[in-house]
């Protein structure tokens, strides 16, 4: 009987070895750090490097952010612990963001924002102080910030960026010598620098109305700085171009619709208000944009930003809505107050309107009430926004080449994809919500977004670095939930 | 503007679904599997209802055979250019089996029937794998039942005929690359069944004691879903956008023509050549049509556009001592899927067989075969875009035992 379990029970191992043991394997190189040094890895950048999606920061947004997709993967090449500053479990929504609720009856999608779980320690309600994390990080990324900001003196204080008042201990101190004191501790061996989008998106995102372009000579001189103290002691690293900032939803989702219902009413055009803030004040500042000029997939140039997307509809009719709204957000950021008293606001409208001119009771897109400025890039603003793009991106290049570091070029990638792609039978393009690659805010991308980001800068990161970093699964991330 | 929103969601949804290539199973006789699945040109004994319906009436006695197979495989995959993201399938154990049954009516005519199961897949990816939205688990098959008759023209000519009554089964399902609130993915399940005929016919000619050929010919057969069910499971907010709803399909199995010679060289060796020639250009794309649109669309449909292939076999049977024969066989099968057309469903790739078996005779009535197959499929990296498959690198390996009892009266 013991003989006959122990033939059954040999039997039985040696088919399961046979059998398993006998499984198809595919041989594939094992990962490697090749010439680069991945020990210790840190991201310096602004919302696109430290998880920023959906129109907010939270922990799951910083959990799938590049550089910790990027670290993640570098650790099968011999990277360390990538340390970031998470908000807690508790205050898991951060800053708050924005979440897809549904749809309208005309199947737009509706937005709300999610507002328990904040990390908000103070400040105001339109000027929010979050949580503080004065730990030593590795990714340093600032949400907002620009090149132009890094030697800016108090930009770490509660009148500068929140991100960064978060992070720093000491108010005065500018963000280049927080990088300067973080890469010390660190001892970091390699580092990824995404910066310069703020650059431009600050003004092409208030449709060129607010904001300002980075001149080119700040723009070397920072960027040269913040470099330096990358490279000091000959550090590798990764250097990434500016995206086409226009090429994001926020600005290619309005401007087809609008085109397309002017086209069915045989309206010719429609009127706008050009250019900055400080000189619209008057008459002549208004132009007339063809209907031709609104670019879709046949063609075109001017773009609508997705905040317009609510005062499109009213094309063609009398409407104040816009200058309402803005006079309601002008009241909250002078009171601090999330609901002002409507005398201020009312007041504030009077002053708006007489200073611009407009007359409300005119249809919106009529010389007398013209398309609001920043709602809108016009030719001029996008010619300014495309040369600016071509300068930071050239001193990038020239200075990955100058300094021998690993570049990927976001630029030329996000150009070849407008037309869309498929991987692992998901499609992918620039499409707002059904293109799964950007989040509900229309600029910033989705984890899975982010995913397929960090596998191109991994692909540039080997062949730079002779390295075998493996590529991330991009189906683990998600894509815009759907209630 | 909501279809404008949504029209890329999920955008290849259902396309890419289905059978696969080499989902032809040849597993029809455990004697014959022992000997590369030759038999062709061979009287294989109760088989022959499968082998050829010719060389059924040269059968000696009546008997009925009742057989199975267990089929261990296991599919790898991993990702173009990269080390780190793979996959392996976790397939159930296949079962396909055998029913045989042949009566001598008249010494020279013979009835008999045969239940088989030439084509069938069970693929299980899961639901965690990157290429999920292509497939998770497919499962495909089809049993075929053969009434058929033979007739002894001469002793040295036999021929016949039957007839196929096929029932077909398909059970797809696949990840939706649509998430809800929560992250998880929306899943489509499609279920369907139908039914056909077709036919199997073949001659006999044995013009000496040493040698002896056959040829055959089982026809095409369309499995037509006629009244599916396609189930999808979606975040509410998108759910009137994939409906639950009805489907049709045809699935082709494909026909196959048979050309066999059994050489005898001494009363102990029977060795077999045979060559199929498998007419899977007949499977030129797989088409859904549903009843209500899903997801914006009341069809998908994606390209196969597979090619006639060929299988060369080659075996042999010494017979040790009346009661006890060794077996050995061994095969070559072309891929019919062409590059760009590869699929998850059953990664096809130019595939060899070995196999091994043993026939015993356990009483004067009672024969047991038992074999052995491993199939090994060449690795292959294909884009599959052009089937929508999902690009990579695919590996396979099968281990197939099988046994058999036969009661010959």
């Amino acid at each position: 009987m013991k003989n006959l379990f122990y033939k059954t029970g040999m039997l039985a191992l040696f088919a399961s070895v046979l059998l398993t043991g006998c499984s198809p394997e595919i041989d594939t190189p094992a990962p490697s750090a090749g010439e680069a040094d991945f020990t210790s890895y840190i991201a310096v950048g602004n919302s696109l490097s430290a998880g920023y999606a959906d129109g907010g920061l939270t922990r799951k947004g910083q959990l799938a952010s590049l550089p910790a997709i990027l670290a993640q993967q570098l650790d099968y090449a011999g990277g360390g612990e990538f340390k970031q500053p998470l908000f807690s479990e508790e205050q898991a929504n951060g800053s708050g963001y924005l979440r897809l609720a549904g749809f309208t009856p005309q199947g737009l999608p509706i937005t709300a924002p999610v507002t328990d779980k904040l990390a908000i320690r103070g400040g105001t309600a339109t000027a929010p102080l979050y949580t503080k994390y004065t730990e030593n990080v590795n990714n340093l990324s600032i949400p907002g910030i620009k090149t132009a900001d890094i030697n800016v003196q108090g930009y770490g204080s509660v009148q500068g960026n929140p991100y960064f008042e978060r992070l720093t201990n000491n108010p005065s101190q500018t963000y280049l010598a927080y990088v300067g004191a973080q890469a010390r501790a660190a001892k970091h061996t390699f580092f990824s620098l995404w910066m310069a989008e703020n650059d431009v998106l600050g003004y092409a995102t208030a449709g060129g109305f607010a904001g300002t372009l980075t001149p080119q000579k700040s723009f070397e001189d920072n960027f040269t700085a913040l470099l330096d103290t990358l490279t000091a002691g000959n550090k590798k690293g990764i250097l990434v171009t500016v995206p086409d900032v226009t090429a994001v939803p926020f600005f290619t989702t309005v401007g087809p619709s609008v085109k397309a219902a002017l086209k069915a009413k045989g309206a010719p055009g429609f009127v706008a208000f050009t250019g900055a803030a400080d000189n619209v004040n008057n008459l002549a500042n208004r132009v007339l944009i063809p209907v031709g000029n609104i670019k879709d997939a046949s063609g075109g140039k001017v773009l609508f930003t997705l905040t317009g997307a609510a005062y499109a509809p009213l094309l063609g009719t009398p409407t104040g809505k816009y200058w309402k709204d803005l006079a309601k957000d002008q009241a909250r950021k002078q009171t601090g107050e999330d609901k002002p008293n409507p005398l201020v606001v009312n007041g504030i409208l009077t002053v708006l309107l007489s200073r611009y001119a407009v007359d409300t009771t005119q249809s919106l897109g009529t010389s007398q009430n013209p398309w609001p400025s920043a709602l809108l890039l016009d030719e001029t603003e996008l010619n300014s926004i495309s040369s600016a793009t071509t300068g930071f991106n050239n001193f990038i290049k020239s200075q990955a080449a100058a300094k021998d570091l690993a570049l990927w070029d976001s630029n030329a990638f996000f150009n070849s994809i407008q037309g869309g792609f498929a991987v692992n039978n998901v499609g992918y393009s620039p499409a707002y919500i059904s293109g799964n690659l950007f989040s509900l805010d229309g600029v910033h991308p989705t984890p899975r977004g982010y995913a397929v980001v960090a596998n191109e800068m991994i692909k540039a990161i080997n062949a730079k670095y002779n390295a075998n970093i493996p590529q991330v699964d991009i189906t683990k991330y998600d894509a815009v939930l759907f209630p | 503007m909501k279809s404008k929103l949504l029209a890329l969601l999920g955008g290849t949804l259902l396309s890419g679904v289905a059978m696969a290539g080499g989902y032809q199973v040849n597993l029809a006789s455990q004697r014959q599997i022992g000997m590369g699945h030759t038999g062709t040109g061979l009287v294989t004994g109760t088989s022959s209802i499968f082998f050829n319906p010719g060389a059924m009436s040269h059968v000696r006695e009546n008997g009925v055979t009742i057989g199975a197979s267990g089929i261990f495989s296991k599919i790898a995959y991993s990702a173009p250019e990269s080390s780190g993201v793979t996959a392996r399938t976790d397939n159930p154990a296949g079962t396909p089996f055998q029913v045989y049954a042949v009566y001598g009516i008249t010494d020279k005519l013979k009835a008999g029937i045969g239940v088989y199961t030439p084509f069938g897949s069970t693929v299980k990816w899961g639901n965690q794998w990157n290429g999920r939205f292509g497939l998770e688990q497919l499962k495909l098959s089809a049993i075929y039942i053969q009434p058929t008759l033979s007739y002894a023209i001469t002793d040295k000519i036999g021929i016949g005929a039957g007839l196929t009554y096929v029932k077909g089964k398909v059970n797809l399902q696949r990840s939706i690359p649509v998430q809800d609130q929560e992250g998880n993915y929306g899943k489509a399940e499609l279920d369907g069944d139908g039914t056909s005929v077709g036919y199997n016919v073949g001659v006999y000619v044995k013009p000496s004691d040493k040698i002896s050929l056959g040829l055959s010919y089982r026809s095409k057969v369309d499995v037509d879903v006629e009244e599916g069910d396609a189930t999808f499971t979606v975040a509410s907010s998108l759910k009137s956008r994939f409906p639950d709803t009805k489907f049709k399909a045809s699935l082709p199995l494909p026909a196959t023509l048979s050309l066999g010679v059994g050489i005898m060289p001494t009363e102990a060796w029977t060795i077999a050549i045979d060559v199929n020639r498998v007419e899977w250009s007949a499977y030129k794309s797989l088409r859904f049509d549903y009843a209500d649109p899903v997801n914006g669309s009341t069809f998908t449909e994606n390209a196969r556009n597979y090619e006639d292939s060929y299988i060369y076999r080659i075996g042999a049977e010494y017979k040790v001592t009346d009661a006890l024969a060794l077996r050995a066989g061994a095969y070559y099968d072309n891929s019919p899927v062409q590059e760009g057309y590869l699929t998850p469903e059953t990664p096809d790739s130019d595939a060899r067989g070995i196999s091994g078996g043993i026939g015993y005779k356990l009483s004067e009535n009672f024969n047991l075969d038992a074999s052995f197959l491993y199939i090994n499929r060449k690795e292959r990296t294909d884009a599959g875009d052009k089937s929508g498959g999902i690009a990579g690198t695919y590996k396979a390996v099968a281990y197939i035992p099988g046994i058999s009892f036969t009661y010959n009266f």
